[in-house]
């Protein structure tokens, strides 16, 4: 069976080769950017920006809008609350508590606009990273954090088994499935509730299991030397190369120029 | 100096009785002394629950003695300061595949077992890359584990101890839930790794031909050694080695009946070719043309099974499509002993997943009692009743809290009322001999071998005409799989049932089967009687399979010009008709 975890898409261009730190963090400086913008500039810049970026990333575009049809309900739920229930100078149109206003409009197109950039920024690291790097870049910048009780290296140790476990179980289910069906069971028909009792003989088996496989998997890793973070060392360490100086360099730009826009056009 | 040096070795624990609501001690170990030089390869015997895996978690420092005192390299396993060191030098691999294997890509799970001893980056590259390459897996460096099959994972999972440099390793049941070809790929990189790197080896197994192979045998009992020879020394010993539940190679056996019966020939033999010229040296008398008697059987002449043409593709018009069945047409008569055999990925789950229905054909019918069973949706159920499938793993289906409740599961989706479910439970768990004392009790507390049962009964209890079991045997000791296999085929006597065994074992299913269905490559290779299956045994090495030892040892004599039934293929007949061959 061929089940592919997160949304990776492996093509080889120059974001793919970037440190999945580099990506991660220029994610969170676009997010914040996303949100200083003002002007109608500064969101043409933003995008222009984009748009470069997954150009660079040879993704095909169509896969980025196929990302935005799974939330397309909260951006026309946003849009409508904001165009609907915003008090502006000029109504065009009101009926009840509902009225159009030009502030509405705006405010609603620029929340549609930043959502979309937002989930299309999101996406580009997501469809250019492997679920490995993006744990092993979380690993790293949690580290610093360390010292105030977070526990990075456990978490991303947590992430890997479960990557690593998914398509295991996902096989798993369905032999128990078909077991099941195999003496009778019926997983379609009837009410909430007999659906709901219909999946005990599914999920307790698959609990007995998986709680077997920790146990087994636990004391495979101890007999590794698995000890938590004491003393381990990586075989892939992750080294900034110099085109993450470079990327760095223009995501920092950008957002210093938006936050000028902010300063001189924003009010 | 010994690599590996226990004294008088105690393990006890503690279990909470709830029948006498005390807590009674049970000693898995018992004042066990144990050495073994470096670079030895080690076999350990014993049926489940002899206190072998026990033993094995000791030298892994997993568990520690409650007494006695057992040395690694010298290092005692129950100081705490130790504890690493040891478990670097004597790396375990476990018998589940799935469950021992860490990261999402080969080479990183490799590398785990190095990262945690804190070895530099580059020289864990280097440790990677020579511990993959030794267990010939270079190709699949990149793969996610769950897309290897189960002899790549335990390949990669030996690797990844390899790269921690160890100078033993233990192995408990590696090959027990692997399909023939998984189970040679892993001994062979075992035998491989002794030889030529002189690993010390600790393979704890079931399968006799595996232990044959080792420079000494140890059978534990009752968690302790009792037997500790080489293995010719060791297998000798037939009957000893019965009553300890576990069994010899065939040839063995024959040797053994045909010295029972007066015959000069040495008991130690353990290979075809010991066997063959041994025999050889006693010399045949010509052929007078015994004939083997068919064995009889009530069959009737009605279908029970029809398949035509049928063909499964999976993801059909995607990249990952796959023909799974091609063209596969055969029929099966009622009350016919069917064994199915064939390697992983041949597709005889496929096929049997057909035959209840639980899959849909890309193409072609299949046809139960002369009915299409996919014609009738609303059928479906009853179809499932009629052709009854026990899956692989016991695990799978059973989740009740009692083994009552659980074997009623099936009876009750048949809509039955109270009186008839009772009735066809109790006579179910009958049928596969467990008792009353058994109906309270929770189905997760029992043995490999009685789960197995219980799940059995628990397709039995709906009452089926065809009996469908897939490889009802695997993961079990010999002792667990003669009693399910002496089971199965007293409910085909008896019920009257009309049974389908898929099985890796051609020494099981020959016992069993009347006729023998193949499968290779999606394709129905041979259907036919065993005999002519066993005959053709060139051409099962070329796919994947072998036939039974003792077919292997008629041809290796026919090869060598005596002339001989090619028909025999079970121990007993072997040794009636040799006994009239010889001369004596």
């Amino acid at each position: 069976m061929n089940i592919t975890i997160g949304q990776y898409y492996p093509v080889n261009s120059k974001i793919h080769k970037l440190d999945p730190r580099t990506k991660f963090m220029a994610v969170i400086l676009f997010i914040i950017d996303v949100f200083i913008i003002k002007s109608f500039w500064g969101y043409a810049a933003a995008a222009v920006f984009l748009a470069a970026v997954v150009a660079l990333s040879k993704l095909p575009v169509k896969m980025l809008f196929s990302g935005l049809k799974n939330i397309i309900i909260i951006i026309l739920f946003t849009v409508c609350l904001n165009m609907f229930f915003t008090q502006g100078e000029v109504v065009f149109f009101k009926w009840g508590i509902i009225q159009i206003t030009d502030a509405g409009v705006i405010l609603a197109l620029r929340m549609a606009v930043r959502l979309i950039l937002l989930i299309v920024g999101s996406s580009v690291l997501t469809l250019t990273t492997s679920p490995i790097q993006l744990t092993d870049a979380i690993e790293y910048m949690l580290k610093p954090f360390k010292k105030i009780g977070v526990p990075s290296h456990e978490i991303a140790m947590m992430m890997t088994i479960a990557l690593r476990f998914i398509p295991t179980l996902i096989e798993e289910l369905d032999k128990i499935k078909k077991a099941q069906m195999a003496r009778g069971a019926d997983f379609d028909t009837g009410g909430i509730i007999k659906k709901a009792k219909s999946l005990i003989p599914l999920l307790v088996p698959l609990f007995v299991s998986s709680f077997r496989r920790a146990d087994e998997l636990a004391m495979a890793m101890e007999a590794r030397c698995y000890r938590g973070d004491i003393n381990r060392t990586r075989m892939n360490q992750l080294r900034f190369q110099r085109q993450d100086f470079v990327a760095a360099a223009i995501i920092v730009v950008l957002s210093v120029v938006l936050i000028f826009e902010r300063i001189f056009f924003g009010f | 100096m010994e690599f590996i040096k226990g004294e008088k070795l105690v393990y006890e624990y503690t279990v909470y009785d709830e029948e006498s609501q005390k807590n009674i001690k049970h000693k898995a170990i018992d004042s066990m002394n144990i050495k073994i030089p470096k670079g030895q390869f080690v076999a350990v015997l014993g049926h489940n629950g002899s206190g072998k895996s026990t033993l094995a978690k000791h030298i892994n420092a997993l568990l520690m003695p409650t007494g006695g005192t057992l040395w690694i390299k010298g290092l005692d396993t129950s100081k705490e300061e130790n504890i690493w060191q040891v478990r670097q030098n004597a790396g375990m691999v476990f018998q589940n595949p799935d469950n021992q294997l860490i990261a999402t890509i080969v080479e990183e799970d490799v590398a785990f077992g190095p990262e945690n001893m804190g070895i530099e980056p580059e020289k864990i590259r280097k440790r990677v890359d020579e511990a993959i390459d030794s267990v010939r897996m270079n190709e699949y460096k990149d793969s996610p584990p769950h897309q290897l099959s189960g002899g790549q994972k335990q390949r990669i999972a030996i690797a990844g101890i390899l790269a921690m440099k160890p100078q033993c390793i233990v192995l408990d049941e590696p090959t027990a839930m692997l399909d023939p070809v998984g189970r040679r790929e892993v001994i062979d990189t075992v035998f491989r790794l002794n030889r030529q790197e002189g690993i010390t080896i600790i393979l704890i197994t079931h399968y006799m031909e595996e232990a044959v192979k080792a420079d000494r045998v140890i059978v534990v009992e009752k968690g302790k050694i009792v037997m500790d020879d080489i293995p010719k020394k060791i297998f000798r010993e037939v009957e000893k080695l019965r009553r300890l539940k576990l069994d010899v190679p065939q040839v063995t056996e024959l040797a053994y009946m045909l010295k029972n019966r007066g015959v000069n020939i040495s008991d130690e033999i353990l290979t075809i070719e010991e066997m063959g010229d041994a025999l050889l040296e006693i010399g045949f008398n010509e052929n007078e043309n015994l004939k083997i008697e068919d064995k009889s059987c009530e069959i009737s002449d009605e279908n029970i099974i029809e398949v035509r043409h049928l063909t499964h593709i999976y993801a059909e018009e995607t990249v990952f499509e796959k023909t799974a069945l091609n063209d596969v047409s055969f029929s099966i008569k009622k009350g016919e002993f069917i064994g199915l055999i064939g390697h992983t990925g041949s597709g005889k789950s496929t096929l049997i997943q057909h035959l209840n229905a639980l899959a849909k054909p890309s193409d072609g019918d299949v046809l139960l009692n002369g009915e299409n069973i996919f014609a009738d949706k609303s059928k479906l159920k009853t179809v499932r009743q009629k052709v009854g499938l026990v899956f692989q793993y016991p695990e799978h289906q059973i989740f009740e809290t009692t083994i009552y409740k659980d074997v009623a599961f099936g009876p009750q989706n048949m809509g039955l009322d109270a009186k008839e479910v009772d009735k066809r439970v109790k006579k179910a768990l009958d049928a596969v001999g467990l008792g009353k004392e058994y109906y309270n009790k929770s189905p997760f507390e029992l043995s490999g071998g009685q789960k197995r049962r219980v799940a059995i009964a628990g397709i039995l209890a709906m009452k089926p005409q065809v009996l469908v079991l897939d490889e009802p045997t695997a993961g079990l000791d010999p002792y667990g799989r003669d009693e399910i296999l002496n089971n199965i085929k007293r409910m085909h006597d008896e019920l009257k049932l009309t049974v389908i065994l898929v099985s890796h074992s051609m020494e099981d299913i020959s016992k069993l089967a009347d006729r023998i269905l193949v499968m290779h490559k999606g394709r129905l290779k041979y259907f036919d009687k065993p005999r002519q299956i066993f005959s053709r045994s060139a051409s099962l090495e070329e796919i994947g399979l072998s036939a039974p030892q003792i077919s292997r040892l008629m041809n290796y004599l026919i090869d060598k010009g005596i002339d001989l039934d090619k028909d025999i293929y079970t121990v007993e007949a072997a040794a009636d008709y040799i006994l009239n061959r010889l001369k004596l």
